[in-house]
């Protein structure tokens, strides 16, 4: 019952809030926080949880590494430009997700340290896949994986990040498109070979 | 104040810009040719891998700071203010109007006929064709007739792309692929073959025409001079004759009026928006409603056209991303036999990922993790969706109009424009039996293969928009005649989209490359 709590008091770190501040984008930028090691092995354990085990370790966290080189290279306040159809120039980019995270790496060490462990890493497997589980379906269930990070659900916005990539389509249609790479036009005309080598 | 003159000077960096400047340096190359742009180039062709990326990874502008903020008008589809102008953005489609664009009022009695004959204009589609460097397939419709082949074999259809056309063509319509102004064979122009990106709104690899090249080009061979960060603000009449005699303006770093022009020739290519908006702007006490405007035409008949849409999910797998900009075309009804209703209207098919997203949860709300989320999707992937799209014929009302906005203006305290198109009756009278019309056509399109019709829906702007110097016989209902020169003033030209009476059923910037190349030749015969 103690954990339950806890765990509900945790899921209310992950809340989606307001992101885009621009008046204080500027301020926000000068102090979005560096991931840290302890941060960084966070997430890894947060991928075995939500990353496809059939894609093997090596690529769950290259997947990871790719989500904090994302993170790290996040500009706030970069030219959107301006969308096609429209006389209006799109908002800069508003203050990284990354601000939000301090307090959900807390929370999930917080509850590591409620079960014993030193650290969300810690865990064994099936703990940190009941974590997850919590922190997705409360307070509010996440429905919605989103396109690019947040920062309203760190876990949410590692899934997201993978999920609506490139190398999770060629997972789920078991072919190497490769949508976002600069590809030849020959043997465009085929069907896109099939993932592990040769062309079915 | 810094004063230059030139044999020509051109007002505008964007394609039509490009393409007259680089047939003058041709024609004439012994002329002189300064370019004048209000925004800056950005020529760092080795950072467009990068710009796309962060494109991709955080929706950052794919051609940073390539918009003045303040030169802020209403009602227009792009802010793009740059060297290159919308064309930096450009998808490269490179579709022909066809011969009814131009007879609307013999043929159907609707609009007006442009003061040019078919032949000369498809003449000048070929040299457009060239100078963008289209890949293509010709239409297999005898209507669809060309002088001369595309200048490069067509894009490879894709593996879903030949998959759609097997569906599309069960439906009795023909299809082909689309042209575009997209290398397939190496080195055409000095640029690469297309590498399939995916992001043809930059091409990291140059396979897509871009105006930049072009200007970059006659740069480096010193044909031309470019003043770019430097705004025309008024046209300036010859005191004792009707010919301008200067542009006057201001550059980024300067104060008001610091800069002037002097030449033989004007020409003003600075698109559908800009273009009109300047000759408005430079109303005097002789010409009080604006420059080119005896006949209160310049903005005026602001045109584009109109798109109905949807998808359709259908019992064939494709592999959502292998080229998605690459498209099927039918212009099959491009033509419309006199005696029917009248709707004229290009048919495209795209490849498409829609319906076919991965889930959080699945249809009971379970919340999917790792392998499960994945086999969840992969249910959603034995079936494909396409994109349906038809670009059809509206025809602009006079008060379809470009009207400077006293309310809104720029840092120079001039009034910016403000576009509100509006169709003319007999469109608006056919509104509702065009969409009958899209809805069964898409209804038939589906059907050929189990398919299942989503929404249909339409355009909420008019897209290619142009007009608002439209050219014509007659100085009082037109504002230019068919080479772009000004009824009012013999040595001021207006080139490309401005100059169309009426927007087509097909993307315009080919013809808007192709009426602008026909200009050239007249402007370079100016002595």
């Amino acid at each position: 019952m103690r954990r339950r709590t806890l765990l509900q008091s945790i899921a209310g770190v992950f809340v989606a809030r307001p992101l885009v501040d621009l008046q204080g984008a500027s301020q926000a930028s000068a102090a979005v926080p560096d991931l840290t090691t302890a941060n960084v092995a966070a997430l890894h354990a947060v991928g075995e949880v939500v990353l496809p085990a059939s894609i093997g370790e090596r690529a769950r966290r290259d997947a990871v590494e790719k989500f904090v080189a994302w993170v790290r290279n996040y500009k706030t306040g970069a030219d959107r430009g301006h969308g096609y159809g429209a006389s209006t120039l799109s908002a800069p980019t508003g203050p990284s997700p990354a601000l939000q995270y301090p307090a959900q790496f807390a929370a999930l060490d917080a509850q590591a340290a409620s079960q014993g462990a030193a650290s969300f890493a810690a865990l064994p497997l099936d703990k940190r896949r009941a974590v997850v589980e919590t922190l997705l379906n409360t307070p509010q269930p996440v429905n919605r994986l989103p396109a690019r990070p947040t920062g309203a659900n760190l876990i949410a916005d590692v899934m997201g990040f993978y999920f609506t990539g490139a190398d999770a389509q060629n997972l789920a249609y078991n072919a190497e498109i490769n949508r976002d790479s600069c590809r030849s036009l020959d043997g465009s005309d085929r069907a896109p070979a099939p993932l592990g080598g040769g062309r079915g | 104040m810094a004063r230059y003159e030139a044999d020509v000077v051109i007002i505008g960096g964007g394609i039509t810009a490009a393409m007259v400047a680089q047939k003058l340096s041709e024609v004439r190359p012994q002329a002189s040719v300064i370019v004048v742009e209000a925004g800056k180039r950005l020529f760092d062709f080795e950072n467009r891998f990068e710009y796309r990326q962060r494109n991709l990874d955080y929706g950052e502008n794919l051609w940073p700071g390539d918009f003045i903020a303040d030169q802020n008008a209403r009602g227009i589809i792009s802010r793009t203010q740059a060297v290159g102008g919308s064309a930096l953005h450009w998808g490269g489609v490179c579709n022909r109007f066809s011969e009814e664009d131009t007879r609307l009022k013999s043929m159907y009695g609707l609009a007006v006929d442009w003061p040019i004959e078919w032949a000369d204009l498809e003449k000048h589609y070929c040299e457009a064709e060239k100078r963008l460097g289209v890949s293509g397939e010709p239409s297999p419709l005898k209507e669809d007739w060309r002088s001369e082949p595309y200048p490069m074999p067509a894009m490879t259809s894709t593996f879903n792309l030949k998959e759609l056309k097997t569906w599309a063509e069960q439906s009795g319509i023909p299809f082909w692929t689309t042209p575009q102004a997209k290398n397939t064979v190496e080195g055409y122009g000095g640029r690469g073959k297309c590498r399939r990106c995916n992001t043809c709104e930059i091409c990291p690899t140059g396979a897509r025409y871009s105006p930049d090249w072009t200007f970059k080009q006659l740069l480096d061979a010193r044909k031309i001079q470019l003043h770019d960060q430097t705004l025309i603000r008024r046209l300036v009449l010859d005191p004792a004759t009707t010919r301008i005699a200067a542009a006057t303006g201001a550059r980024e770093d300067g104060g008001d009026d610091n800069v002037e022009y002097r030449a033989r020739t004007f020409v003003l290519a600075s698109g559908y928006t800009w273009s009109p908006h300047l000759l408005l702007a430079s109303a005097n006490s002789r010409f009080p409603n604006g420059l080119a405007n005896s006949s209160d035409h310049v903005g005026r008949y602001m045109t584009g056209h109109l798109a109905f849409q949807t998808t359709i999910d259908l019992n064939l797998k494709i592999y959502p991303g292998m080229n998605e900009q690459h498209s099927l075309i039918s212009r099959q009804f491009f033509r419309c036999r006199p005696d029917q209703p009248y709707v004229r209207h290009d048919l495209r098919v795209w490849e498409n990922a829609g319906g076919r997203a991965p889930s959080m949860r699945d249809g009971a709300g379970k919340l999917l993790l790792g392998d499960a989320l994945i086999a969840d999707w992969r249910t959603r992937l034995t079936r494909g969706t396409a994109r349906v799209r038809g670009y059809f014929d509206v025809h602009p009302d006079k008060d379809s109009r470009l009207t400077l906005d006293p309310a809104n203006k720029n840092r120079w305290g001039d009034p910016m424009p403000v576009v509100q198109h509006k169709t003319d009756a007999a469109t608006q009278a056919r509104t509702a039996a065009t969409r009958q019309h899209f809805e069964q056509l898409f209804a038939q399109l589906a059907k050929a293969n189990d398919g299942k019709m989503g929404n249909v829906s339409g355009l909420n702007y008019q897209d290619h928009p142009a007009g608002g110097c439209r050219m014509g016989t007659d100085p009082s209902t037109s504002v230019v005649d068919s080479h772009g020169r000004t009824h009012d003033h013999e040595n001021l030209f207006v080139v490309g989209s401005p100059t169309m009476p009426t927007g087509g059923c097909t993307n315009g910037t080919l013809t808007f490359v192709a009426l602008a190349l026909r200009s050239a030749t007249e402007i370079a015969s100016v002595r």
